[in-house]
């Protein structure tokens, strides 16, 4: 069934609902002080306070009978979310990796893995653009720009 | 006299050949940065930043201010050739641009829009010199009160220009003041929401929240449908645009230059408004408004123009009031607090070397890159050649690696990861990136401006209506505000929302 953008509102508002009152409950525990001297939860609390009221607005917005925009489907193409948890995914690895392997090695793996599966390329062309970019991305980083990355327990 | 005794002063400053290497460096990585979709100055900055921490604050400034406008000029290229921006602000310059080079006049298509940008930015700078140094005397009777409302009326008209709801709009402005609130209380010291997290003791990274909002989400976007771009592959040449383009053009260019001066000093992302309004006004003043959009002259002239010269603009709220008025001018303003420079009403008198500097080599950058990007182009077009699934993940790595070399902070990485998918999501919702930037751009100072406020009125709020400049600049945040209620100004809403889109502020 197709989307209408007032179904998206309806699940942002409540996300936005949830935020502000958060921000506000929170704002109380850190003390808002008073008017004539405001404490460090009085921007949240204020603010947590608007925004949950605007939320409400779009919430209650979103049940009017009328024309909705109706909305594109959320993956464009039946293999979209696969190619978007991919990229995801691979950042994450990076992070966790590249103290451990170091940054020349774990940037090999991370370019290769991402030209091999998100738009598969032939072997050749992803070890060619993978190592090439490892490389440069080494000398252009640590060599020229001293920038202090890690270099892993094998020492590169 | 004076001013020739400091353009003298900003010289001897910039004429050293450290200074006009790293100028060069700084107009060249802002220009690639400019080409590469997905990667904007904010990125290059990033990845650029930590190596200048060796150089003095004259050199560092110089490379980054380099960065920023040397990236308007590569977003030209892009637009034309690819039809895809490089930069936000060069969006409407697909329009003709791209058309022109279908026609085989990419060439002087091109060449006009340097030389615009040239023309603009050399103007703009004249208008920063004579406008910086006594609107920074006049600031000095800016209070909390006036800066508070300053700031709320800059992220107001963001919001009112914001595409669709402003309901919406106004949400994710809030979203961003919320954000801003993390970290420790400049007044009281006492943390918020860090978690005993040593990296949100400073705040959300401003950094990492660009990066990943518009760098990170503007890739996973393009990856959803395997985008693939026809980059225009007729030979570029007769870059020199021919007597007749020179008439078309010098009118737009001159208007451009103005309008994006003035658009420029108002906060938010004034290189992306100019640009759309210099062309809004060109078509009208045009003898054949109809032809707009099959690749006129004036199309490209025009907004280049403006582009480039907002640049110069956004950097007068910077030097005279100390406010970031986008995110790239916001991150020069912590470049400039690591090298403990307060940008300010006082910083002209105090470092005069740094602003006249700074201010002179804007103008060595102008030469620079219209001496380099022509000859130049042909290399930026190899690099628009370049298949996107092989450009994408070099994107990403750049990504990674500018946000982890700032602090080498794992924590701020898996932050930019944390607004990448937000950004991803926001967009899918349909909400827009540019007003939580802002926020969290200004969020800070307008916490502490409105606090500060209400303890010198004693906890009366009226102090915002009682104080004139202050009252003037609240009752225009209100009127916008109120606006789409009203049918007459809705309407004029309602067009310019449609030109323009999400963009990075």
């Amino acid at each position: 069934m197709e989307k209408k953008i007032n179904h998206y509102n309806r699940i942002s508002a409540l996300f936005f609902i949830g935020v502000g009152m958060f921000f506000s409950f929170y704002g109380r525990t850190v003390e808002i002080g008073a008017w004539s001297e405001p404490g460090p939860g009085f921007m949240p609390f204020w603010s947590g306070i608007i925004l949950t009221i605007m939320a409400v607005f779009l919430l209650l917005g979103s049940f009017k009978r009328k024309e909705w925009q109706v909305m594109p489907p959320f993956f464009p193409l039946a293999d979209s979310w696969k190619r978007v948890l991919t990229a995801f995914l691979s950042m994450v690895a990076y992070l966790l990796l590249f103290e451990l392997l170091g940054f020349t090695l774990v940037t090999f793996i991370f370019i290769a893995f991402l030209l091999k599966t998100v738009f598969p390329q032939n072997w050749k062309r992803t070890l060619i653009v993978a190592s090439a970019t490892a490389i440069l991305a080494r000398l252009i980083f640590i060599n020229f720009l001293r920038t202090q990355l890690p270099l892993g327990f094998l020492g590169f | 006299m004076d001013l020739l005794n400091h353009l003298v002063l900003g010289s001897q400053v910039l004429f050293t050949p450290i200074n006009i290497f790293f100028c060069f460096i700084g107009v060249l990585m802002g220009t690639l940065v400019g080409v590469l979709p997905g990667l904007g100055p904010t990125a290059a900055i990033a990845l650029l930043l930590p190596s200048t921490f060796h150089m003095t604050p004259v050199t560092a400034i110089i490379m980054l201010a380099g960065i920023y406008y040397g990236a308007m000029y590569g977003g030209s290229t892009t637009s034309i050739l690819v039809n895809i921006p490089g930069e936000a602000a060069s969006v409407i310059t697909c329009l003709d641009g791209y058309q022109m080079a279908l026609k085989g006049r990419a060439g002087p298509a091109l060449g006009i829009a340097a030389f615009g940008s040239f023309i603009a930015g050399t103007l703009s700078i004249i208008g920063l010199m004579l406008v910086a140094p006594p609107l920074a005397k006049f600031a000095l009777a800016f209070g909390p009160p006036e800066y508070f409302a300053l700031m709320l009326l800059g992220m107001v008209v963001l919001i009112y220009l914001a595409a669709g709801s402003m309901l919406k709009a106004l949400m994710i402005g809030v979203f961003g003041l919320l954000l801003s609130t993390i970290g420790m209380d400049s007044i009281s010291g006492t943390q918020r929401l860090t978690f005993g997290i040593l990296e949100f003791s400073d705040g959300v990274g401003l950094i990492p929240a660009i990066m990943g909002l518009f760098g990170v989400a503007e890739v996973i976007v393009n990856l959803e449908e395997g985008i693939t771009r026809s980059v225009v592959t007729t030979r570029v040449r007769d870059l020199m645009p021919n007597l007749q383009d020179w008439k078309d053009s010098i009118w737009p260019i001159l208007r451009g230059s103005v309008l994006g001066f003035f658009i420029g000093i108002l906060p938010g992302p004034a290189p992306v408004i100019s640009a759309f309004t210099s062309y809004a006004v060109e078509k009208k003043l045009s003898k054949y408004p109809e032809r707009f959009g099959t690749g006129v002259i004036e199309g490209v002239a025009g907004p280049e123009s403006a582009n480039n010269s907002a640049t110069g603009g956004a950097f007068i709220p910077l030097f005279t009031l100390g406010i970031p008025c986008n995110s790239v001018i916001a991150v020069l303003l912590g470049a400039f607090m690591i090298y403990g420079i307060q940008p300010g009403p006082m910083m002209i008198d105090k470092y005069p070397d740094l602003f006249w500097g700074t201010v002179m080599s804007m103008y060595l950058g102008n030469v620079m890159l219209l001496v380099l990007n022509l000859p130049l182009i042909g290399i930026w077009v190899q690099v628009l050649k370049v298949p996107y699934p092989i450009l994408f993940p070099i994107i990403l790595l750049f990504c990674l690696i500018g946000v982890f070399s700032l602090n080498y902070s794992s924590v701020e990485v898996a932050l930019m990861i944390g607004f990448g998918i937000f950004g991803y999501l926001a967009r899918k919702f349909q909400y827009e990136m540019a007003p939580l930037v802002l926020a969290l751009v200004l969020g800070p100072m307008m916490e502490s401006n409105v606090r500060l406020s209400l303890v010198i009125s004693q906890g009366d709020p009226m102090i915002f209506v009682t104080h004139p400049i202050s009252a003037g600049l609240m009752a225009v945040t209100f009127v916008l505000l109120v606006s789409p209620f009203i049918p007459w100004i809705g309407k004029r809403r309602k067009k310019l929302q449609e030109k323009v889109g999400g963009e990075e502020v």
